[in-house]
This record gives C-alpha cells, structure tokens and sequence, in this order.
C-alpha cells in the first residue's frame, strides 16, 4: 500500500461486485419477434448483396417461358411466380430488397449525422442556437412529409437540367436526400433533449472543469451516451423510410425505370391484381415484414434502453 | 364488532410482527444472492424498531420481504413471518393488497420518485381512501386535508391541489408519510426517509414519524445506516450485517453495552460534534462480504480488528447476553468481555493489523 | 444574520482564492423572475486552509462552488484565483485556469462517464493537456489509483457502474487530481454514502491535502461532517452568510440562531442525549423572493422588528469569529486558544 492509507483502511480486496442489495437485473433472453426479425433482416440483406453470385436467384430481367398473359403463378419453377412480362417475382423482389434497403439505410445515415448534429449543437449551447435549431424541428415536423419529398424530387429534376455540377444526384440520391429530411427531426429532437439531461450530469460538469473544449466534451463526453437513443430511433425511422420509399415509387417516384424496387413492383403490377396476384403480394409482403422488423427491432431497443419515442 | 374483539385478543396474544427464520435469496447470473440469510426477531405492537446496516447488509431486502414487496422472479424465500398472528410470508401479491396500506405501509428514501409527477397531491392521498376504505369522494378529499395537516404540512387545503414538483423534498417526504398514514395501519416501514433530506429536515421528519406513532399506537420500523438516527427515535435497534442479525437490543441498552464489534465500528465512523476538527475518524475498512460466496465463519471477520481463526472458520451463534436476555448478538469475542480484551492484547502485541491482512489492492 | 460584509476578509499574501460580492441568479422562464441563488457573498481561503461551507439545500453552497469555477460564470462579483481574476477570463486562459482547481461532486456514479473505463476517466485530463509521453501519463495515472486505494488493473477493465460509491468516490478524487490542482472544491461528497465508507473517504481526503499540500473547500450540509475536515467554516442561508468562524469556535459558540439550528438538527448516536433543544420550524423560503432584512428572519427564535427591515452586516464578536446577525445567541467569549 501506499503511504497516504493507514493499513487499517486498506480497501478490502476487491470483491467481484459488493454484495447485491437488490437482485441484479436479469439479461432478458430475447423474444421470438425479435429473433424473427433479425433473422429475416440478416438473411435478406444476405441474399440482396450476393444475389449475382447465388444460383437459385436468376437475375432480375431473365424472363421465363409460358403463362402468356399474366405469367405463371407460384410454383417450384419461379418460387413467387412470374408478371407479365416473364421475370421472376421473387428474383425482383430480392434485387429491389438491395435498392430498397439502401436507400432507406444511407437516408437514416444522413438523418443521424444532420439530426444528431443540430441536437447535440442545440442540447449543449441552448439560448439562441436552440432557438433557431427548434425553429428547424419545428418547420421540418410541420412540413406534410410525403408532400415535400415529391415536390423535392420533381424540383432536382428542373434545377439539374441546368445545373451540371448536380450530375453526381442521381435519382437514388434524390430520393434519399429527401426521405434523409423526413429522418432528421425525430432525431434532432430525442438527442436535444437528452443533451440537455446528459449537460447537467457531473461527469460532463466534471470534464469541462478539466478544461476540455466543447467539442470535446460533446463528442467524447455526450454522445457516447446518446448512442442507445440514437439507434432506436434509427430503427424505427429505417422503417417509416422504407415504406415511404415504397409509396413513393409507387406514385411513380421511383429509382429510373426498369430497375426493380418494391415500390416500383408493386406499382407496375398492381392492375393485374385479380388475375396475378403474386406479383403484387409478394413485394407487399416483403415490405410489411420489412418494415414490421425494423418496427419490432427499434421496440425492442427501445424497451432495454429504456427511451421514450420522440414522434417519429 | 366480533372482529373487533377478535382482533384486540390477538393485540394481547403476542408480538405484532413474528419473524421465524426469514430467508431471501436472488438467483442471479453470478449465482444465489444471500441477501437475507436467517433472520428472526419480533416487534412489538407500538414499538419502534431501528434496522441498522451498510448497504449491502440487506435490510431493505429484509424490510421489503416482511412487506412481500420483491420482485417475483429469481426470488427464493423461506422462513415465516407473522402479522398479527397470521401467516403473511407466503401470501401472493393479490393477498397481500389487502395487507398494505390497511396493517402495513411502507415510505421510501426518494420521495420525489415515488409521488406520481402528474397527479395532484390530494388526489394521491384520496384515492386509495376511496378505494380501499370505500369513502366517497368528498370524504376522502377532507381525510386527506385532516392526515396533510397531521403531518404538520401548512395550508394543507391550498397543498392538495399541488403537484409533487411545487414542493420541497422535506414537504413531499411528509405527502408520502401521509398516504402511508391514510388508512391507518398497524406497521410502518420507513426505509431510508430521511437519507435524501437536509439535516434540519431530517430532524423534522423524525419527530413527526414518533409523533404519530405514538399518537396512532402503530409498530415503525426505520431502516437506515446511520447510527445517530435510529438513536433518539427507536425503543429497540436490530443490527444486521452480510444478511444475518449480528445484534439486537434495546437502544439505551445498546448504546450503552454494544456487543458487535460491528455495531462499535459502525458508531464510531460517525463524525462527533465534540471532538475537535481533523479528529481521524475511525473507519471500518473494506467492503461488506459478497453475499454469493458469504465467508464461511463470521461475516464479519475479514473486517474486524478482533477477529481470529476461530471467527474466520467458525460461525458465531446468536446468543443472549448474560445479564439481558432481550439483547442478542452473534460474536466470540464481544466487546467488553474477557476474550475481547484479549483480543485487543493481541492486537497491541502484533503490529500487522487485520486490514492487511485481509489484503490489501 | 445572513447578511453581506467583508470584514471578514484576511489581508495575507497566501490568500489562494478570494471571492467578492458574489452574485448568482438565474431567470426563471420567461417570467422576468430570478433565482437569487447567491446574493453577494465573500470569503477567502488560504493556502492549505480547509474552509467549510455548510447549510440547507438551496441556500446556494452548490452554486457557489460552481461559480468559483466558472460554471456557469457568476452575475456579479470578483473571484481572485492565485493571482488571477477569473471573471475576467475566457477562452484558452480560462481552460487553463481550471486547471489549477478542481471539483468532486456528490453523485459519485454520475460524475464518472458510465460509457468508459474508469482508468481512462482517470487519464482523461492528461489527454486533455497533452501532458507527459503515454508511458508517463500511465505511470502517473496508476500511481494516483493505488493512492486512493483502487486497484488499477481493475480501473483498467471495469466501467463505473462495476464499482461501488464509495469506489467512485475515490475515483473522482483520482480524476481530480492527476492536473496537480491546488484547490479541490468538494460538493457534498459524502453525502450518498454510508457513514462508514463516509469516514473511509473524509480520511482519504485528509491524507491526500497533506500529501499534495492541496487547499480544499468542502461544502456539506452536515455541520458535523464539514467540522470535522475544515479549519475554518462559513455558514449560508439562502444565498448569504450567516457565520464565519474557525470550526472549534463555530461549535463551542455559534452565535448564529441558524447555526445553532444546524448544529442541534444533527442526530447525536447516543440516546441519552437525543432529545433535541431546539427543533426548527418551516422550510427555506424560496429563494425567488427572498424574505427583506436577515433572510433567517421567518424562522429565527429571536427575529425582531429590526430584522425584517436591515439587512445585518458580518461583524467580528471575538478573533476570527464573524456573524451577521443584529441579536447575536451568545455573548462571544474571547478566542479559547
């Protein structure tokens, strides 16, 4: 021991935990939503991003022979059956998972660095830079969203005809920029607010008396704990993207003709519904299990972190 | 007005509160938590009873498990404990309902936590009159003014129609003795009341705790880990330590001919007024015993400045003192006897203390 | 009582850290209301002094501490700091003021970062100021640890939540001294925990001032706690003093009605004696209207007409002793020693 402690006061030797007061909270074993919804999540990103190199997945434009009108129906040869033109349903439902899941993952992406940007900004200095970022939140929130999206990717049409430095915005970067917008408030929101908790605990207080600077203190001090919150939002937001992505394409919003999305699927197939109805049905239900997952993965998130939703 | 007689025959029988061999233990991942391991004692109707002990000692746990208030799962108890004659250890929480707030009530450290934020005060003090007492509306409304004023609370009319965030801690400490107070139970459990509060209204809150214990005849019981509070507001002091009842007097006695080695630490890590400042304080060193592996002999030992092999290996009994039958403790060698002193000898004898040799970090 | 003054500032050359009209109000809302959180108080500390600063919650001792950092900066009033008026400062000089004193709070789990290992918590402010190689920084790091009694291969592999209290405790006071600090503000650092592991930490505390020559500032609302570690004690109501007195002297003869409020309020560990002579009656008021004249004024045994008009000035009634009050409780005997 050293020779400020008196032996006497030596700490006893380090127990493994002092001797629980109250029973330990139990590592709860995860639901069978949950692990559904990983499952599916996991193995239909899987198939999306390796689908060129699986055998039982023929590409999207292959087209199959018979069934002349409407395709065939689900069978062994094409699992989802075939639409009208001959492709397999279930080969464009898996390549329209990939373009499906990308453009919701990069617009949350986009949506946790602004919102988690604005929030922290907003959380840590308060006074007149929470005024303006609230005033953001709050015109973002007020903005109809599926209304905005569209004007906003029908206006990128008009401003990159005579705008050549927007070459770069292809229509996949349009649509996510403007469901990115639709992610940011939420999140801005849930991160204000718990910066602005976080700020009043000591060990913040704590490092901005060590004299760290504020960026420090924000990005190493704060949003370490703001991770839990940020990611269940996240969750649930991928899913509302994902089927705002699929409700745009379906107003015809969709990535550029011929490249299969769920939306642009369930849009091109929809009037032949009473007589093929696995061509719409199966892209429908790819996304309701989707969003369903995504939904079910942010609750469970939610509830072992313990964070209250902030109106996403 | 049978059940009347009934119930003031039992007053006469016995104790209030029987507790035979109280056991609770938590499976957890790390194993089964000891938290209380064989306790028992009565209390008497009237009487206040201090339960004293570090955290980790488990007498929130005790005091919780006389309530019935632990969480079901991983929760493995045993023993009996018996209210009023009447076997309440092993009733169910719909059972035990009809138990709370009518014989036993139960107020908490954070009184701030266990008020509900969006619910005006008379409100939390009147529904579980109407509820469970079956008063009307207005009635319960007036109770709840009269049981705000019992608790010394000023303007109690102008406080009912408050919310919990417009008062002070020490204020909302007394809302909560109130509704524990509101349908007149037999038993209060007071765990850690006044922890949270300000010295000044810790003082308070405890001669109001007193005041109405003696007024109403109800049994208290104050858990806490400081000596100095249980003192001049107890008639008898439980101290426990590692999940067992390592001593139990009445408090003059206790104070007066403390037994435990670990009731004398505990005192004299107090801070006294008298001594002059920079007095070094007597602190016990180390932690309280992991209760998933609890030491073998006393629980004490690795601690205790007396200890030898004999308490590392062996387990004291709890045993009456020869002159007072009603103080019990669990210790070979008691403060105050021969083998003590002996002890004590010793330890001037060798100069390697026991903190090093319970190992150091 | 509860009144302004400095006449119980000393004239030294070791004063480390002199505080003036200390004024801290905060708005309340947008109602145009304030906090009158602390209303311009002054002390000074010396070098290796321990000064107590003890009363209620919400009689600004807190804040106080907070102020003197700088977090948030007071609205009025001068704080000298080893030879430097921190009001004065921003930016980079302030940084590096901080530096020089340093703060441990009262939640012990809360102060430490729950997302970190507690050894890199520790390290923390060297990384800050780039101060030493990574070898020396370590080295340091560990050699704080075991001073305060942790085990740094454990600091090493456990986040704060696997300690208890009292460890974290400890290891604030680690944190806090690993910049070489010459004052330590502690704000009520044993007030969550049990009185044993509360012992444990005010020896450490005492150890480590004589070891590091630290100046401590040690605000508490247990008066038999802050009497014990500090050579000096000042008492606040309600965002003023009441009584400045070397801590022997405060306890022997507090002339304060309020200090002798506080000092009866504490429960004495013998039966005997536990029987109370003074109970107070009432809360603080709020300190959004603060009452006019002595602030103790609605709850003072001996509050006279004067009181509620004219605020009391802090006056010496024997060496050292300093009480604002117009109807002192004792009639000061001279100083015992």
């Amino acid at each position: 021991m050293t020779a400020t402690l008196t032996p006497a006061e030596a700490p006893a030797p380090a127990a493994p935990e002092p001797a629980a007061a109250a029973p330990r909270k139990k590592r709860k074993r995860p639901t069978f939503g949950m692990i559904f919804a990983v499952t599916f999540l996991v193995g239909l990103t899987f198939l999306a991003f390796f689908a060129d190199y699986l055998p039982f997945i023929r590409y999207p434009d292959d087209k199959i022979k018979g069934g002349a009108r409407y395709g065939i129906g689900p069978g062994w040869e094409a699992w989802f059956g075939t639409e009208k033109l001959g492709r397999d349903v279930f080969a464009r439902c898996i390549y329209g998972a990939k373009y499906s899941l990308q453009i919701g993952v990069y617009a949350t992406i986009i949506g946790l660095i602004a919102g988690g940007f604005l929030g922290v900004l907003a959380g840590y200095y308060r006074g007149w830079v929470d005024r303006v970022v609230s005033i953001i939140i709050d015109c973002l929130l007020a903005i109809p969203a599926l209304l905005f999206a569209i004007l906003l990717v029908n206006r990128l049409d008009d401003v990159k005809e005579t705008a050549e430095w927007l070459n770069w915005l292809t229509r996949q970067w349009q649509i996510v920029l403007a469901l990115s917008i639709l992610a940011t408030a939420p999140l801005a929101r849930i991160v204000r607010a718990q910066t602005m908790s976080l700020r009043e605990r000591e060990f913040v207080l704590a490092a901005r008396s060590l004299g760290a600077k504020p960026a420090r203190v924000m990005f190493r001090e704060i949003l370490p704990s703001l991770v839990p919150a940020m990611l269940t939002v996240a969750f649930t937001a991928l899913s509302i993207l994902i089927a705002s992505e699929g409700a745009l394409a379906f107003l015809g919003l969709g990535l550029e003709i011929g490249t299969p999305t769920w939306g642009t699927l369930i849009q091109e197939n929809r009037t032949k519904i009473y007589d093929a109805w696995w061509a719409t049905i199966f892209p429908c239900l790819m996304l309701f299990l989707t969003v369903l997952s995504f939904n079910i993965i942010g609750d469970g998130l939610s509830r072992r972190f313990d964070i209250r939703q902030a109106g996403v | 007005m049978s059940d009347l007689i009934q119930a003031s025959s039992r007053d006469i029988a016995g104790p209030l509160l029987e507790l035979t061999d109280v056991t609770t233990h938590f499976q957890t991942e790390r194993g089964l938590v000891r938290a209380v391991d064989g306790v028992s004692f009565t209390l008497d109707r009237g009487k206040a009873l201090g339960i004293v002990g570090e955290s980790g000692s488990g007498k929130t746990i005790l005091s919780r498990s006389i309530m019935g208030l632990l969480p079901p799962r991983g929760t493995v108890r045993g023993g009996s404990v018996r209210f009023e004659g009447r076997e309440v250890g092993n009733l169910g929480r719909n059972e035990m309902r009809s138990v709370w707030g009518k014989e036993m009530a139960m107020i908490f450290q954070d009184p701030m936590t266990s008020l509900n934020p969006v619910m005006k005060i008379g409100k939390q003090i009147a529904e579980p009159l109407q509820i469970h007492l079956g008063m009307t509306k207005q009635n319960a409304w007036a109770t709840a003014e009269k049981l705000l004023t019992d608790v010394r609370i000023p303007e109690a009319k102008r406080r009912l129609e408050q919310y919990p965030h417009e008062m002070s801690g020490g204020m909302r400490q007394r809302v909560m003795i109130a509704i524990a107070l509101a349908c007149g139970p037999t038993a209060l459990f007071a765990d850690e009341p006044t922890t949270a509060l300000d010295v000044t209204v810790q003082a308070q809150i405890l001669d109001l705790l007193g005041e109405q214990r003696r007024e109403r005849n109800m049994s208290l019981v104050l858990v806490t880990h400081d000596l100095g509070v249980v003192a001049g507001h107890t008639d008898e002091i439980a101290v426990m330590y590692g999940g067992k009842l390592v001593e139990k007097a009445g408090t003059k006695r206790l104070f007066t001919h403390m037994k435990m080695p670990y009731t004398e630490a505990l005192l004299q890590s107090i801070p006294k007024l008298e001594d002059p400042s920079h007095t070094r304080l007597h602190a016990i060193a180390g932690r309280p015993p992991d209760l998933v592996n609890p030491p073998k002999g006393c629980r004490f030992a690795a601690r205790c400045a007396y200890a030898t092999d004999q308490c590392v290996n062996e387990e004291p009994p709890l045993v009456a003192a020869a002159d007072d039958p009603t103080h019990l403790y669990a210790c070979w060698y008691p403060v105050g006897s021969p083998e003590n002193d002996a002890a004590k000898e010793r330890l001037a004898a060798t100069p390697v203390s026991v903190g090093t040799a319970a190992g150091g970090n | 009582m509860a009144g302004t003054g400095t006449a119980h500032l000393r004239d030294s050359d070791d004063v480390l850290l002199r505080v003036e009209n200390l004024v801290v109000e905060f708005p309340v809302g947008r109602t145009g209301l304030k906090v009158n959180a602390v209303s311009g108080i002054s002390f000074d500390v010396i070098r290796g002094e321990t000064l107590g600063l003890v009363g209620e919650s919400g009689c600004g001792k807190s804040t106080t501490g907070r102020a003197i950092m700088q977090l948030p900066r007071p609205t009025s009033g001068s704080v000298r700091f080893e030879g430097n008026e921190l009001t004065a400062l921003s930016g980079d000089p302030m940084r590096e003021a901080r530096t020089r004193m340093q703060m441990i709070f009262q939640d012990p789990i809360s102060s430490l970062n729950p997302r970190r290992k507690v050894r890199q918590v520790v390290m923390e402010p060297l990384n800050i100021w780039k101060r030493g190689s990574a070898q020396e920084r370590s080295q340091k790091v560990d050699s704080i640890l075991e001073q305060v009694g942790i085990d740094p291969q454990r600091a090493a592999e456990s986040q704060a939540h696997q300690f208890s209290g009292g460890q974290c405790q400890r290891i604030s006071i680690a944190r806090s001294l690993v910049l070489d600090p010459s004052l330590i503000i502690c704000d009520e650092p044993v007030s969550a925990l049990d009185v044993s592991v509360q012992a444990q930490v005010l020896n450490l505390l005492e150890d480590l001032k004589k070891t590091y020559g630290l100046t401590l500032i040690f605000i508490a609302h247990d008066l038999a706690v802050v009497k014990n570690i500090s050579d000096r004690v000042a008492v606040m109501y309600l965002g003023k003093l009441c009584e400045v007195a070397p801590s022997d002297d405060l306890y022997h003869h507090p002339m304060h009605h309020y200090t002798r409020v506080l000092l009866d309020s504490i429960p004495v560990p013998d039966p005997a004696v536990a029987v109370r002579k003074t109970a107070i009656e009432g809360e603080i008021p709020s300190p959004v209207a603060p009452p006019p004249g002595c602030r103790f004024n609605t709850r003072c045994p001996a509050a006279q007409d004067i009181c509620r008009t004219q605020e009391p000035q802090l006056r010496e009634l024997a060496a050292g002793h300093f009480v604002a009050c117009h109807f002192p409780a004792e009639t000061p005997v001279p100083n015992p020693r």
